[in-house]
């Protein structure tokens, strides 16, 4: 009950630190309200759908819609005129699948269920009932992220575990959620994703668990039909918030959405979809190109990962730096062996940088999805896929019109055409090359724009500075754990404190070192009477930190954690 | 250099093609151990599109079928482990005593180097099986080892029968009982968990048979009972449609079980390790239980302290049919080596030995009349190795499955991983060698540390 | 015929339960003829048809023409073969009864830098463990203590006696685990940062302890040269370690990947210590380098997987022959507990890897005995060597050779243990189904 307590406590301090106070920030660029809501951008390159391009045309937004669109089009007076010329428009981005705005507090885990083998499903993760629009934060700071990068609209689906909640096609501006929502309900997300110690907590456990569900409620449903038709005499159906999620799904009228990164996680879905019929949307997708064929006869769409893996060259290089002269060294076994398996990881890596291309050449539609994307990689990540034989076109198919069809957005989004929604984005040169930055977006109408201010170096060598405070989480086999940081002192002699949210335990925590933009501290833990010795490395990249946690022998686990801007 | 890489891309290439394949091979002039008819000197063996088709002499290889030359060598059947934990991403879902529900099957790792690792030891065949951490675990995959493929699908035996582990003694009072203080937490718990469990079955079966019965009835107004996926693979157990297979250690609680399934008409049971199976050889004998036991593990845990490595010869020559299982992606490496020990331990023929690894566990799996031994109609899966296999001298030279060759020692390169972590810098060195915690308890380590 | 069956095995039974008080038969000690032998000394080849007649707990004789003293105890060993008693290199075996329970565990002491921890002090004389190992002809073997940078003191031991100062076979060495670059587990999920990091910070506490120990020394070695009647206070670690540093003690390290053999290569290149690596799991890595700084190894176990994902699948079965054809001295351990007794199996398959025979047996044999200094007693048959043999029906390395004779230090053991005589009661059980 206490824990309980505490969590909810806990709620209140991320939404109080992390929601509402970038609130006030971003707020404030919109609090002066636009003259007009009518534009006109003109001279500018239009490419209103892949391969239907018009050089420099006219664009016109009013009431939220595109207007016209043309090389020669008559601009209504109360327009504000947009000259941009030798700019590049596109249809809004759409994001197949997505966590863009959705305000989750990490939750943790609450150990102390009863009975561990038969827990509550909203403990279990099973909490398909749950609706993604009661999560959304417009204000929240990934939405500006997005739309800086020319997303539009979004997928958006709830975090959590094995059955998160419904989604729903959100637009990535307005005030309150439900201005953001365009539509709701449109899928069932689902993950083989178990729960921390108890059922079902492996994806053995999951995928039983999700038969046993989908079959109880093709049971339910029924019953419930027979009994709205004549149920006199008929025991009263008990309402299940749980089982009716799925009947959507079961009458085929959305898809379950299922995140499924690896080759084997996407065999799995369709081991389920064989076994219970549902129409499927795979999203997440990072290893598919072995199973294309598989894919294609399951007749699911798809959204593959904006998240790709990085590809280190250095090793190469310093190679060549040993070269002395042009005289041939002969490779030692070892050094063969290295390159060996050097080029098994970097074919594995292209693998994927070459995706999209693969799915485009075997004729598979496809969307991104960026459930795991980081906003600062995917603008390159595109890029790379274009690297790897994406086309241009193929690779805006994929942003625009092919999520729009896999969405069922087609009507209102995807293309620059008169009568869709006013969701473009501009970019100073065309966005596929690399040097392209965007400069306005509109989403449903509005115009947000883009200075490209300098990002502040950091010049090589200097030590950031961690004095503040600091939400973090890190995931151990007994669940995530979540608190805050205090780093207090200065340079060479800080001191900290950390206080763990859901024992409500302060602890001081010792040995602060920073080297460049590396963080290493450590402190200890009363374990069952054991003090544990515990060790975090974590490197602070701008606002936020990610690294490692040691705990004693018991092995590593993943820490990450964010500045909580100071009042 | 690059043309290596070309080369094991184009093998590994190779390999994903021929996955689920049927292929022709013919064995020229080796000895053929067939286990079920004897030996054979100077024999050839024919595969066509995945079965031996011939066993014979002077035999010709049809166009396009390889042909390896067993001159000198040993060919015998591919070895079937009834005991395994490779190729599975998930193990145990261990936060339930009953988890009849779950499917190993669900969780096929075609990617795991460990496959390959067995092939190269001769075997063909694994039970992947579910952990042991519940009295009622999940059902388990049985495996034909077709490396080379990312494909979960091509590795499971089609139409091999549905098997479940069960699993008594420490292990599932020690999750449930001590770790979440609930049933079991004794031997006496394991008993009724396993009464209740086919007790709510029988109730359950009895349930949906009244519905079915009833519902195309005129005017029927009743409601389904609940559908319950893990009572529904209970009952398909009590209609003998699954074969249990049982952790044990301890004598006592191995007849306890025998007890349960006689009071539930449920006859086919297989117990795995079973240390103290000697003890009641007579009474798995009239049961007509198998026993599928370690070569010579003992003493990791107090329940196997009181065992003998003279285990699998006595339940054999008390007439229990035995097999040796490896539990481990070790010593899967090298079951020849660990059915030799019952000619150590108590002096069993070479043949007898041999069954241990080939036909008895595929009687255990209820694949006999598919693989296990050299007979023409079976399936091509075979082993040849240079010497004798029960020999410490033996080296597995080539391994086939379904007429396909998936392990060729002369001309296999070195790095058989499929699919290569594009994170991992630094590679995992495992310390060996670690009795103290049962491969079995994979996916619960966490449970116990503090 | 049944019943006469029944009655054999009555009066068995009566038999085995008259000999069987406590839990096993007594050893028996005297003047033993082993005759008509094959006998492999290891050291000197093979002697045909050969007799090694054992008195006082030595070989007093052997050799093809042998006079056989008066009341000496003849064995007939025809057909069969004498081979000296088996030295595992390196386990747990007398520390550990039951692993999965501590109370029986006795390998692993709290502290990181506990070399003074005797192993000998904890070696259980009356393990149940042990007679289920010597009978298959593993006769001595090297109990090893486990856990942080300096675990303890390990000591060898013949696997017959009633106290450790009986079983005691003449060696004491100090352990150490070198710091690991590897990772431990699936579960390990540090960076390769970290990983670095934490090696290095191992590194540098080994080096501070090391420094510490010269220190002792310099000084113990100072206030002894000048006849001070002073002393240094009591510091059992660093007294543990002395010897270690003026050479007189055996340092064996444990070490396996790569960088690290190569790292605890260049850390003793410049002691003047008499070192020996243990482990060595990826020695075949480099075997030219731990030749050439001529390191001793005690490799296994040899049956177990290879160290990474790539490697080839047999690397831990070729490992000892590579790095024995490389020049190095190589000794095979099982580093097991209850199944010492498949020491010769972790040779065997040595041997079928590319060692060979020949230089596996030795691997088990006088070089283990070699590189602990007790090849005066131990490791091969000569005369006047300790009586420390067994006699098999076949080659040691085949699965199904059986050991007919095993003596240790002159002592005839009884062959049997645990397995043996649940074998006898259990094979034909009275009463069977029915009482």
């Amino acid at each position: 009950m206490k824990r309980l307590h505490n969590a909810v406590v806990w709620k209140l301090v991320i939404i109080l630190f992390i929601g509402v106070l970038p609130l006030s920030l971003y707020g404030q660029d919109e609090k002066i309200a636009p003259v007009t809501g009518t534009y006109a951008i003109t001279n500018v390159n239009i490419t209103q759908a892949p391969g239907r391009t018009i050089q420099l045309g006219t664009v016109v937004v009013k009431d939220g819609m595109i207007t016209a669109v043309g090389k020669t089009v008559s601009i209504p007076a109360d327009a504000k005129i947009i000259k941009a010329d030798s700019m590049y428009l596109y249809a809004g981005f759409i994001d197949g699948l997505s966590h863009v705005g959705v305000d989750m507090p990490k939750e943790e885990e609450d150990q102390d269920v009863d009975d561990p083998s038969n827990p509550p499903n909203d403990i279990a993760g099973i909490q398909p009932d749950r609706d993604v629009r009661g999560l959304l934060n417009p204000a929240d700071k990934s939405v500006d992220d997005w739309r800086k990068l020319g997303f539009t609209a979004a997928h958006v689906v709830p975090e959590g575990r094995m059955l998160p909640g419904s989604g729903a096609i959100v637009l990535l501006s307005g005030d309150t959620p439900d201005e953001m929502v365009y539509r709701s309900g449109t899928s069932l997300f689902s993950q083989l994703r178990g729960a921390s110690g108890i059922y079902p907590n492996t994806v053995i456990g999951v995928m039983a668990k999700y038969r046993d569900l989908y079959r109880n409620a093709s049971y339910a449903k029924s019953y419930k039909q027979r009994y709205e038709q004549d149920g006199a005499g008929m025991e009263r159906p008990v309402s299940d918030r749980v089982l009716e999620a799925f009947y959507p799904v079961i009458d085929k009228r959305i898809p379950v959405a299922f995140k499924a990164e690896s080759v084997l996680d996407i065999q799995r879905v369709f081991i389920l979809k064989n076994d219970l019929g549902f129409n499927l949307m795979l999203g997440e997708v990072k290893q598919g190109w072995d199973v294309i064929d598989k894919i294609k006869s399951a007749n699911a769409s798809v959204f593959l990962s904006l998240e790709l893996p990085e590809l280190k060259e250095e090793k190469e290089k310093d190679s060549t730096d040993t070269d002395e002269g042009d005289t041939k060294k002969e490779l030692t076994a070892a050094e063969e062996e290295q390159q060996r398996l050097d080029a098994r990881k970097k074919e594995m890596i292209l693998n994927h940088y070459k995706q999209p291309a693969l799915f485009t050449a075997n004729g598979v539609k496809f969307g991104f999805s960026t459930l795991e994307a980081k906003s600062k990689d995917i603008k390159s990540n595109l890029s790379k896929m274009v690297e790897n034989g994406l086309s241009e076109d193929a690779a805006l198919t994929a942003l625009t019109t092919a999520p729009a069809q896999l969405l069922g957005l087609s009507n209102t989004m995807g293309t620059v055409d008169a009568g869709k929604i006013a969701n473009l984005v501009i970019s100073d040169k065309p966005y596929f090359d690399e040097k392209s930055n965007v400069k306005m977006v509109f989403v449903d109408g509005k115009l947000f724009e883009y200075d490209d201010k300098p990002k502040k170096k950091k010049s090589d060598g200097e030590d950031i500075d961690p004095i503040g405070s600091w939400s973090y989480s890190t995931e151990t086999p007994q669940g995530t754990t979540t608190g805050t940081l205090k780093i207090t002192g200065e340079a060479g002699d800080y001191s900290g404190e950390m206080t763990n949210s859901q024992t409500g335990e302060t602890t001081s925590i010792s040995d602060i070192a920073i080297s460049g933009t590396s963080m290493t501290y450590s402190f200890q833990i009363n374990a069952g009477g054991n003090m544990l010795s515990i060790s975090v490395s974590v490197t602070i990249d701008g606002e936020t930190f990610d690294g490692t946690m040691t705990v004693g022998s018991y092995g590593s686990f993943p820490v990450e954690g964010e500045r909580i801007p100071e009042q | 250099m690059k043309n290596n890489i070309t080369l094991i891309l184009a093998l590994l290439l190779a390999f994903a093609a021929s996955a689920q394949q049927k292929g022709d091979v013919l064995i020229k002039n080796g000895t053929v151990l067939t286990i079920t008819n004897g030996d054979l000197a100077e024999t050839d063996v024919l595969i066509r599109d995945g079965k031996i088709s011939k066993i014979g002499k002077g035999l010709k290889a049809p166009s396009g079928a390889k042909t390896i030359d067993a001159t000198g060598m040993y060919v015998m059947p591919g070895i079937i482990d009834a005991h395994s934990h490779i190729a599975l991403d998930a193990v145990n879902e261990a936060t339930s005593p009953v988890t009849a529900e779950v499917f190993t099957g669900d969780a096929v790792d075609p990617l795991d180097v460990s496959i390959y690792r067995a092939l190269a030891g001769g075997v063909t065949t694994s039970h992947a099986m579910h952990g042991s951490a519940n009295a009622v675990g999940g059902q388990c995959e049985t495996i034909k080892h077709r490396y080379g493929t990312v494909d979960p699908e091509a590795l499971k035996m089609k139409g091999a029968p549905r098997t479940i582990k069960f699993a008594l003694g420490e292990n599932p009072t020690r999750v449930h009982g001590a770790g979440n203080n609930m049933v079991p937490r004794t031997r006496m718990g394991v008993e009724a968990v396993f009464r209740n469990s086919f007790s709510e079955a029988q109730e359950y079966m009895a349930a949906w048979n009244e519905y079915n019965v009833n519902k195309s009835k005129k005017g029927f107004k009743g409601a389904p009972p609940k559908y319950d996926l893990r009572l529904e693979t209970l009952a398909d157990i009590l209609k003998g449609e699954i074969i249990i297979h049982c952790h044990s250690y301890r004598a006592d609680e191995i007849y306890m079980l025998m007890q349960v399934c006689k009071d539930f008409g449920i006859k086919r049971l297989v117990f795995q390790h079973v240390n103290e199976g000697f003890k009641v050889a007579p009474e798995l004998a009239e049961f007509g239980a198998g026993a599928s036991v370690f070569a010579d593990w003992w003493a990791y845990k107090f329940e196997v302290y009181y065992s003998t490595a003279y285990n699998a010869t006595i339940l054999s020559e008390n007439g229990v049919v035995t097999s040796i299982n490896s539990d481990s992606g070790e010593l899967i490496r090298h079951l020849y080596h660990e059915a030799a020990k019952t000619q150590k331990y108590g002096g069993l023929t070479d043949k007898d030995a041999l069954s241990m690894i080939t036909i008895n566990p595929a009687k255990q799996l209820g694949i006999e009349d598919r693989v296990g031994s050299i007979e023409e109609g079976k399936e091509g899966d075979i082993a040849i190795f240079n010497n004798h296999p029960l020999s410490i001298y033996a080296i597995p030279m080539y391994t086939i499955i379904d007429g396909v060759l998936q392990f060729d020692r002369q001309n296999d390169p070195d790095d058989m991983r499929i699919y290569v972590n594009p994170e991992e810098k630094i590679d995992v060195t495992f310390s060996q060698n670690d009795h103290t915690v049962d491969r079995c308890m994979q996916g619960t380590e966490f449970l116990f540390k503090n | 015929m049944k019943n006469l069956k029944h009655i054999f095995i009555v009066f068995l039974l009566v038999a085995f339960s008259i000999e069987v008080s406590g839990q096993n038969a007594k050893g028996k000690t005297g003047t033993f003829a082993l005759t008509n032998a094959t006998i492999e000394t290891v050291t000197n080849g093979t002697i045909n048809n050969g007799t090694i007649v054992i008195k006082d707990g030595i070989i007093a004789e052997i050799g093809a023409n042998v006079t056989i003293p008066d009341g000496a105890e003849q064995i007939d060993c025809s057909g069969q073969t004498i081979y000296p008693g088996m030295i595992e290199g390196g386990g747990r075996l007398g520390l550990v009864e039951v692993n999965s329970d501590p109370r029986t565990r006795d390998y692993n002491e709290i502290g990181d830098v506990i070399p003074q921890m005797k192993a000998l002090t904890a070696v259980n004389p009356n393990s149940v463990l042990i007679p289920v190992t010597r009978v298959s002809g593993v006769t001595t073997s090297l109990a090893v203590p486990a856990g942080g940078l300096f675990p303890g003191t390990a000591s060898l031991v013949n696997l017959h006696g009633y106290t450790p100062d009986q079983m005691y076979a003449g060696f004491e060495g100090i352990v150490m685990n070198f710091p690991a670059t590897g990772r431990s587990s699936r579960w390990d999920r540090r960076s390769d940062e970290e990983i670095k990091k934490e090696a290095e910070k191992a590194l540098k506490k080994l080096n501070e302890v090391w420094q510490r120990a010269n220190e002792y020394h310099r000084i113990d070695s100072s206030l002894k040269a000048s006849g001070n009647a002073a002393k240094l206070e009591y510091y059992p670690e660093m007294e543990a370690l002395l010897p270690v540093v003026r050479g007189e003690r055996k340092l064996l390290i444990e070490v396996n990947a790569a960088d690290d053999i190569e790292a605890a290569i260049e850390w003793v290149s410049d002691k003047d210590i008499d070192v020996v690596f243990t482990g060595v799991s990826e020695g075949w890595r480099k075997a030219k380098e731990i030749a050439e700084a001529d390191i001793p190894v005690i490799v296994g176990p040899v049956l177990s997987i290879p160290n990474r994902q790539y490697d080839r699948y047999d690397r831990a079965y070729t490992n000892p022959g590579v790095m024995q054809k490389a020049g190095v001295k190589v000794a095979i351990k099982s580093g097991d507990a209850e199944n010492v007794r498949n020491l010769p199996y972790n040779a065997g398959f040595a041997a079928t890897y590319g060692m060979g025979k020949e230089e596996a047996l030795k691997a088990i044999t006088i070089i283990p005995a070699e590189i602990f200094g007790v090849d005066d007693k131990l490791g091969s048959l000569e005369k006047g060597k300790s009586a420390t043999l067994f006699v098999t029906d076949g080659d040691p390395f085949e699965t199904k050779t059986q050991v007919k004779y095993v003596f240790i230090e002159g002592w005839m053991i009884p062959l049997e243990s645990r397995h043996t005589k649940l074998y006898d009661e259990f094979l034909n059980r009275q009463p069977g189904l029915e009482k």
